[in-house]
């Protein structure tokens, strides 16, 4: 009796609660509230720098600035005001959109300006849950997908619908073989690229230690030229700008005695061999990550941007006069290494049509060269590649082979991370740490890019700008723990838990670490396009300025030189870059299985072995998920 | 096959040394054209405005070319002359016109907030 009381009473009070709680939400969703927000601006960070409201509260927003002038501009609203010491900005607005929106500041304010933001939270976050939620199913989908499977596939398929050694032979169309035979291609577009970056150079050089965001140096570098490298060349067409860069211009000439025609096959310069131990993507991983050291000063500074591009082009000079060919390319670009390792993943190739015409001839001109063209500046094997780290698209080969067997190939995304090993002495053929640190690390170098200039942290702007060497020593060991020992650590776990899981004793952990890593070469294109998202949207409008008045001496070439700062698509952009992130995610959820099949003898193996890869990219994007929109 | 090689030559020649020659070119003519006298803007605890003192003769029309090389925003005005620009973005460069038509000295000033010694951001224009 005494019990049925009790809960009765029980069952009484949750009824209360929940009737209490109903009432609470319906009054916050009806009766919105009126909100306060005084938001002090210092250069780089607001405080607060987050701030959080319901949807359809009334926010009033006083911006006081406590040392020079500063703007507020808000993402998706498109709001804006301004404020200096002594004057304040207000704005009033009612919050009818949700999610996560930036405020960054409008009015230049020195060299970290455009870093400047905050966070404005219209609960609820509906896009993020709604992510998340993505997420997950796709995850549990796949996994489904996944343990339906019966037996291993003869042919892999994309997506299982399109076969993944598909190529179809661009040159087919004879236009386009006789354009890449002929000498003056490509050194015309690099002739192009050579007078664009004489311009970025003089800019830079003239523009000194002024303001970034209207430096023609700054801008197209690192707007123009970085964004259109993330989210266009590199996942589509692979090492596109190797083909037309002109830093090796110099190089070259001094190695072939000429610019466009062949002269002898042996270099002028000492050609050196590259070490052995050295050949592989590892110089590259370590010079991109100390490279990255820097990025608090060239993306701001114009007279970096000058030092940074006049080192690069004085060490491809020096290279090139004591190494072989394209050793500079090769083995110490900066930007090389991503490129490379990204190329296997886009949609073109450099291939061999035939392989038995290619086995007949025996005086190889691709790799020897000939009286047409040089044998291959990149040192690959061009009769035999079906990878493309290591192939620079400066189209040589198609030059030298008197049979018109080579072929630039369009080929499903992805298909040379699956080639099997050819030769395993060669580095070409050999999927290894080397290009596995380059995948782990661009994730590394994007999370510390993103949190330090698209996030709202002002000590992490101070640390990387080094306004106190303490904090910027903090950044370099942040940035080594995480690129070199927290995301290769908890890759290796998840491996080591996948190869148990299996119960595949023969397997090495290392072939399970490196295979598995080869997930986030989609996942760090999609990653570093959302990003690009957040610098091109909000940023682009500067180009318009820039390319009027290069040199800021009060030019006006196409009568765009007094176009303000105007942020495009702010709101549209959060959507991208979730949408950017996912597409992403299903090309890692869909190589991830292919690699398992490839790693483990069985496909009982494969699919327990999968489970917990399948976890860390769910967990590992939930967190992306969480750095753009959460 | 000789051509080629001094056609090449000659595209590297004019896309590197040419352009920067052409720049400089063109910007000299400008100038020449363009403005009397050119006026950098910075905040005073950076070198403040360069020169601080500008001289220019009486009855004739003057145009000045503010450039701003910081990292901040400037403003300036020349309230004497009914002259003013609102704002001049960090690297962006303004021209201003006017005549002057009396005898003196003159106080321009920058009129956004730049810096704590924003204040002191002042210069003069002598008309003789």
């Amino acid at each position: 009796m005494r019990n049925q009381n009790s809960s009765l009473l029980r069952a009484l009070r949750t009824l209360t609660m929940t009737a209490l709680f109903t009432v609470c939400l319906l009054v916050t969703i009806c009766f919105a509230a009126e909100r306060f927000f005084e938001i002090k601006a210092k250069r780089f960070v607001y405080t607060p720098n987050i701030i959080k409201v319901n949807k359809g509260d009334i926010v009033n927003i006083r911006l006081i600035s406590e040392d020079v002038t500063h703007g507020f501009f808000l993402d998706g609203y498109s709001l804006n005001t301004s404020s200096h010491p002594g004057q304040e900005g207000s704005l009033k607005f009612t919050a009818d959109k949700t999610g996560r929106f930036s405020f960054r500041c409008s009015v230049t304010c020195g060299a970290l300006h455009p870093y400047m933001m905050g966070h404005l939270f219209v609960l609820p976050n509906s896009l993020f849950m709604a992510g998340a939620f993505t997420i997950l199913l796709l995850g549990i989908a796949s996994l489904i997908f996944a343990l339906r499977k019966k037996q291993k596939d003869e042919r892999l398929k994309l997506f299982g619908i399109i076969p993944l050694d598909l190529r179809f032979p661009l040159t087919k169309f004879k236009p386009l073989r006789t354009l890449l035979k002929s000498r003056w291609f490509p050194f015309i577009l690099i002739m192009l690229n050579l007078f664009i970056f004489t311009v970025i150079l003089l800019a830079g050089f003239i523009g000194g230690l002024s303001s970034g965001s209207y430096n023609f140096g700054v801008m197209l570098v690192w707007i123009l030229w970085w964004v259109l490298l993330m989210m266009f060349m590199v996942p589509i067409i692979g090492r596109f700008w190797c083909m037309m860069c002109p830093f090796p211009l110099i190089g070259d000439w001094i190695q072939r005695g000429k610019l466009i025609n062949v002269g002898k096959q042996k270099s002028w310069g000492l050609s050196k061999r590259w070490p052995n131990k050295w050949r592989n993507l590892w110089p590259l991983v370590v010079l991109f990550w100390i490279s990255t050291w820097f990025s608090g000063f060239f993306t701001v500074k114009p007279f970096a941007t000058f030092v940074l591009l006049g080192a690069i082009i004085l060490l491809a000079i020096i290279v090139a006069i004591f190494f072989d060919k394209r050793t500079f390319c090769l083995f110490v670009c900066p930007v090389s290494g991503f490129q490379g390792l990204y190329a296997n993943f886009s949609m073109i190739g450099v291939r061999s049509r035939d392989p038995e015409t290619c086995r007949k001839h025996t005086l190889k001109t691709c790799v020897v060269g000939s009286e047409k063209g040089y044998g291959c500046p990149w040192m690959e094997i061009p009769f035999e590649m079906n990878r493309n780290t290591y192939c620079g698209l400066c189209f040589e080969c198609f030059k030298t082979c008197p049979y018109d067997n080579m072929d630039l190939v369009l080929r499903p995304f992805g298909q040379d991370l699956f080639v099997e090993k050819r030769r395993t002495d060669e580095i070409y053929h050999r999927r290894g740490t080397d290009e596995a640190f380059k995948a782990i690390t661009m994730v590394g170098i994007f999370l510390s890019f993103f949190l330090a200039f698209q996030g709202p942290y002002g000590h992490l702007k101070d640390m990387v700008t080094a306004k106190t060497l303490k904090g910027y020593l903090g950044y370099l060991g942040e940035s080594f723990l995480v690129d070199f020992l927290l995301i290769p650590g908890s890759l290796l776990i998840f491996a080591y838990l996948s190869k148990k899981l299996s119960k595949n004793k023969e397997v090495k952990l290392k072939d399970v670490f490196v295979n598995f890593s080869y997930c986030l070469v989609p996942v760090g294109l999609a990653i570093w396009a959302a990003f690009s998202l957040g610098i091109i949207l909000p940023n682009g409008s500067y180009l318009l300025h820039i390319i009027s008045d290069p040199f800021a001496w009060g030019w006006n070439l196409f009568g765009t030189a007094n176009f303000p700062w105007t942020p495009v698509f702010t709101y549209a952009m959060y959507y991208l870059q979730v949408v950017v992130a996912l597409i992403g995610f299903i090309f890692a959820l869909d190589f991830g299985f292919k690699f398992s099949l490839k790693t483990y003898n069985t496909i009982e193996e494969a699919k327990r072995g999968w489970v917990p890869m399948l976890i860390y990219l769910i967990v590992i994007h939930i967190l992306f998920l969480k750095l753009f929109v959460g | 096959m000789k051509k080629n090689e001094l056609a090449a030559a000659a595209l590297v020649f004019l896309a590197t040394i040419g352009t920067v020659l052409g720049i400089f070119g063109f910007e000299n003519f400008r100038k020449s054209r363009l403005y009397t006298v050119e006026l950098i803007a910075r905040a005073p605890d950076n070198g403040n405005w360069y020169p601080r003192k500008i001289t220019v003769p009486f009855g004739k029309k003057v145009k000045i070319l503010i450039r701003n090389i910081e990292t901040v925003t400037h403003g300036f005005a020349l309230p004497d002359f009914n002259v003013a620009v609102k704002e001049i973005k960090a690297g962006e460069v303004v021209v201003v016109e006017f005549t002057p038509d009396k005898k003196g000295a003159f106080p321009f000033m920058c009129t956004v907030w730049c810096s704590d010694q924003h204040m002191n951001m002042t210069g003069e224009i002598v008309v003789e």
